[in-house]
């Protein structure tokens, strides 16, 4: 899949056995990655700076520092993983796609399935960046709201009436129905769907005993 | 041994007391003592004819040490020679008779290594009957004794006494029967001089049993090894699996390569390079496996105990992952030279090394580390260490643990460590364990310089 490589993605190689990691790397640099190596997990993870690009990391999952499975932990499925193991333990397997690995690789590794592997990590990686990229959005629209207006937003998105959000907060509806305009040009939406939608995404709910029956 | 210095002794007692028999009773040993056919027919009355016109020479040899009949070299006998060398009576023990008591083959050669008499042992031990005996060379039954040129072992001192002699030397021979096969045995020669004429007294202790038990401790330190072997064979696996996969991965990236336009032709030599060294890597693999599980007799040849650690190092290091387990390797280089089988002391390295681990497996990772050391203990001593941070041993498991079938695993045969101990006592080392201060137990190993197993 030529456009993850166009694209500029970057794929982690950490093994702890140089010559492995050498050959790894090479392999997959000739089918047109951008490689960057680590001999163990703990260097990877003192990286440095976050990768602006797709990314994954393929990982040997018994190394002597940390284990694969502790890195995978720790990076807290930010990045997608790809597990390659010389020991072939069914029960390590299993605990390894129960953390939500991408892919579990047995050596010696093939190279259409580790390429393979890599371009599923990639696209899955450009997803959780798109799905990053739109929380952080919505994030900063919530900013622009006042106390208030997130008031109001959290108990129109449960269905209620502007009447209704009015005497719960003990204000006129002329006032509510004055914030729900706001909120809804500062949250860029045009209808309450998509506001519910929205709100949903980040987590914005009412207050205990929230959907207004009717 | 013992069976052999018991004999011994009483051949030795049976001597003396036939001596003192013939000064108390001048008559009381020997023959009458008149040579030729009468010489014939007295020793007709010993043994069965057969062969005997061979061997009337030899019995007449044999009548001239313990008769006083007139030596046909012509040697004048003094008086006291007379009164010694007595008259014998019939009845009386002679030497045929004492060398039947005895538990084990004797014989009595006599010039050129021609043998004179053999008792029943000898005969049933080597399969003849007992009549093809005299006559024989002892050659046949026994390649090399060690006689010299003069068909005549060594003798210290033609001049001590007869009581005075000392203990047979035993060295371990082959030996072979009558059906040609062969087996080892002990066997101790000494020369007897009487009368003038020297007789060798040659005595053989069957070894059989000896090497079979040798044998069989070595076959069981064999089981062991590759019982050990086993246990690790899934990180060894996992050892020669990295070479294979970065040959693998090289392989098809230098496939990639080739079909790039243009070809780049230098990584493709690197590469090449990298591949070679990768298969002397998983070679590697193998030969450290093969030198464990190498079935054979001892090989005592000058150690590079350096060389031993790393290797058990390299056997196990995959195994330590697996099982979060740090090494640390402390090795001083400056050793005094020790002499050893290398197989054997790597297996007692091993089994250490995995004791160790299996000690810290309740441990925390992080506290799970095993420290080798090897350092000159004296300037003619070597020790090596293996300290572990377990739970330590109670003090009456700090002895016990070396006899057989003592084990603490639910799978163990408890044979490790006492096969170990063997190993080390053929090196004449000593191996033993201790408590460590802090936490866990040390065992050590001293070899001494120059050791021969």
């Amino acid at each position: 899949m030529k456009t993850m490589t166009e694209s500029g993605s970057l794929v982690f190689i950490v093994d702890d056995d140089d010559s492995v990691r050498r050959a790894l790397t090479r392999l997959v640099r000739s089918a047109g990655y951008r490689v960057k190596t680590f001999d163990s997990a703990r260097a990877f993870l003192d990286r440095g700076h976050d990768e602006d690009c797709p990314a994954c990391v393929v990982l040997d999952i018994q190394m002597p520092d940390i284990s694969g499975l502790e890195l995978q932990r720790e990076l807290d499925a930010a990045m997608p993983v790809i597990f390659i193991t010389g020991h072939g333990d069914i029960a390590m397997t299993v605990g390894a796609m129960k953390a939500g690995a991408t892919d579990f690789l047995p050596k010696p590794v093939r190279d259409i399935d580790l390429l393979r592997a890599i371009d599923q990590a990639l696209e899955r990686s450009v997803h959780l960046h798109a799905i990053q990229f739109e929380l952080e959005a919505i994030h900063l629209r919530l900013e622009r709201l006042t106390p208030r207006e997130r008031e109001v937003m959290a108990l129109i998105v449960t269905g209620r009436l502007n009447k209704q959000v009015a005497s719960e907060l003990g204000t006129a509806e002329k006032t509510i129905k004055a914030h729900r305009a706001r909120v809804m040009a500062k949250m860029e939406v045009s209808s309450l769907a998509q506001l519910v939608r929205v709100a949903d995404k980040i987590g914005v709910s009412a207050p205990a005993g929230a959907d207004a029956a009717h | 041994m013992s069976i052999v210095m018991c004999a011994v002794v009483a051949l030795e007692t049976a001597v003396i007391l036939w001596w003192l028999l013939r000064l108390i009773h001048p008559r009381a040993v020997g023959a009458s003592g008149i040579p030729g056919a009468d010489a014939r027919a007295s020793h007709a009355g010993r043994l069965p004819t057969g062969r005997l016109r061979a061997v009337v020479p030899a019995s007449v040899l044999l009548r001239r040490s313990y008769s006083v009949a007139s030596h046909p070299t012509g040697m004048q006998r003094s008086r006291t020679d007379v009164d010694r060398g007595a008259r014998s009576a019939p009845g009386d023990a002679s030497i045929e008779d004492v060398l039947e008591l005895l538990p084990m083959p004797a014989l009595t050669l006599g010039e050129h290594g021609i043998i004179v008499t053999a008792n029943a042992q000898t005969a049933n031990l080597f399969g003849y009957v007992r009549d093809e005996l005299p006559g024989t060379p002892f050659t046949k039954l026994v390649p090399e004794p060690g006689l010299d040129g003069r068909a005549q072992p060594p003798r210290a001192d033609r001049a001590s006494c007869p009581e005075s002699r000392r203990a047979m030397a035993m060295r371990e021979l082959s030996a072979r029967r009558k059906d040609g096969s062969e087996f080892r045995v002990e066997l101790g020669l000494s020369t007897l001089r009487a009368a003038g004429a020297d007789t060798t007294l040659a005595v053989i202790v069957d070894r059989t049993d000896r090497c079979e038990l040798h044998r069989n401790r070595l076959d069981l330190a064999h089981l062991a090894r590759v019982s050990t072997m086993g246990q690790l064979a899934a990180s060894l696996a996992h050892e020669l699996n990295q070479p294979l996969t970065a040959i693998l991965s090289n392989v098809q990236a230098a496939q990639r390569f080739m079909a790039g336009d243009p070809v780049d032709l230098d990584e493709v030599r690197e590469i090449l390079g990298d591949i070679v060294k990768d298969d002397y890597r998983a070679s590697e693999v193998i030969r450290r496996i093969r030198a464990v599980v190498k079935k054979g007799d001892l090989e005592v040849v000058p150690l590079d105990l350096a060389g031993v650690i790393r290797d058990v190092f390299f056997l196990v290091r995959s195994d330590a992952i697996v099982r979060a387990t740090r090494i640390e390797l402390d090795i001083d280089r400056d050793l005094p030279p020790v002499r050893g089988d290398r197989v054997q002391l790597q297996q007692v390295l091993l089994n250490l090394l995995l004791n160790a681990f299996d000690a810290m497996s309740g441990v925390p990772p992080a506290d799970r580390v095993v420290k080798l050391t090897l350092e000159p203990d004296s300037p003619d001593r070597v020790r090596i260490a293996v300290r572990d941070r377990g739970h330590g041993l109670t003090t009456d498991k700090l002895d016990k643990i070396f006899k057989p079938f003592v084990t603490s695993k639910p799978q163990g045969l408890g044979l490790g460590l006492s096969i170990c101990q063997s190993i080390v006592d053929m090196h004449r080392g000593r191996l033993w364990a201790e408590n460590n201060t802090d936490r866990g137990a040390t065992f050590y190993v001293v070899l001494p310089a120059g050791s021969v197993a």
